[in-house]
């Protein structure tokens, strides 16, 4: 059961260090004109505020994972949970993560499905 | 499953219950129904809202210090499935609930205590200035006795046996 709330033009930080800063959604993978997409998805985001002169520049397109959003994620042994902000980690095509560390607190249920992620993430954080 | 206390008003919360709210710096507040959450959201603080424990415990209105509590501490290890164990923690939980309760009672007895003399004067003047909202005005003239201080101005007559009036 999950919480439905980024949609295009939503703005995200990024909770990782691949060196963006802010990410706005363009796309949601999935189906074309997909509405929403909640923690777990993978979206098309364009950079809006990257850290300067690093690989990652601003404007360009790249795909996330959304880990934490402020409307309520549902689990199903009934815990709500949320969060104080909207967030993604960046992305490449197959799956792994562009940065090398996660910062914040990340839903479980985002990163389920990339499980060379979630080694880093064990390593680093708090799982919820 | 763990139960949990809601960081505002101090109650267990249940599975299914509340609402979690995950801090980016990975504090997680736990609520239990939206009333705390909502206080929470208005930034207000549990030791200044007189409903919530931590009120009542800060200004010594419920009971802080007591070797009962020192049983329901948050222990992060699990313990191995032990049936005996299992069964005698649940005895014993019901004793230590019971011992609890009956201390915290006393506690909030002797709290009020002394207020004997104070339910006693506010009792008289409510008899004084109430007593119109069981008897009727007139009808207070006539028997004064319900009021302790009568505002009704009375002729005192000496009365002898052959005066007397018949009431």
């Amino acid at each position: 059961i999950k919480n439905d709330m980024i949609q295009p033009q939503t703005h995200l930080n990024v909770a990782d260090n691949s060196r963006a800063r802010e990410l706005m959604c363009i796309q949601i993978i999935g189906a074309s004109n997909r509405r929403y997409a909640h923690i777990g998805d993978v979206i098309v985001a364009v950079i809006k505020d990257a850290v300067p002169n690093m690989p990652l520049e601003r404007s360009e397109l790249v795909r996330a994972v959304i880990v934490r959003t402020c409307k309520e994620l549902k689990r199903d042994n009934g815990m709500i949970i949320r969060y104080d902000d909207n967030a993604a980690v960046v992305i490449d095509q197959e799956g792994n993560s562009k940065g090398t560390r996660v910062f914040g607190a990340i839903a479980r249920d985002s990163i389920h499905h990339f499980e060379k992620m979630q080694k880093k993430v064990k390593k680093a954080n708090k799982n919820f | 499953m763990r139960l949990e206390k809601c960081w505002f008003c101090s109650s267990t919360i249940y599975p299914g219950h509340g609402i979690q709210f995950v801090r980016n710096d990975a504090k997680i507040f736990r609520f239990c129904r939206s009333k705390c959450h909502k206080n929470f959201k208005m930034k207000r603080n549990p030791r200044k809202v007189k409903w919530t424990k931590a009120y009542r415990r800060l200004h010594g209105k419920d009971m802080t210090q007591d070797a009962t509590f020192e049983f329901e501490r948050k222990r992060n290890r699990p313990e191995r499935y032990d049936r005996n164990l299992t069964e005698n923690t649940l005895k014993a939980i019901k004793v230590i609930d019971k011992v609890r309760s009956r201390r915290e009672e006393t506690h909030i007895k002797n709290r009020m205590k002394g207020k004997k003399s104070k339910i006693t004067k506010e009792a008289l003047k409510e008899l004084d200035q109430q007593i119109h909202m069981i008897k009727a005005p007139g009808a207070m003239v006539k028997d004064a006795s319900a009021t302790t201080s009568a505002k009704v101005t009375v002729k005192v007559q000496h009365d002898t046996d052959e005066n007397r009036m018949e009431e």
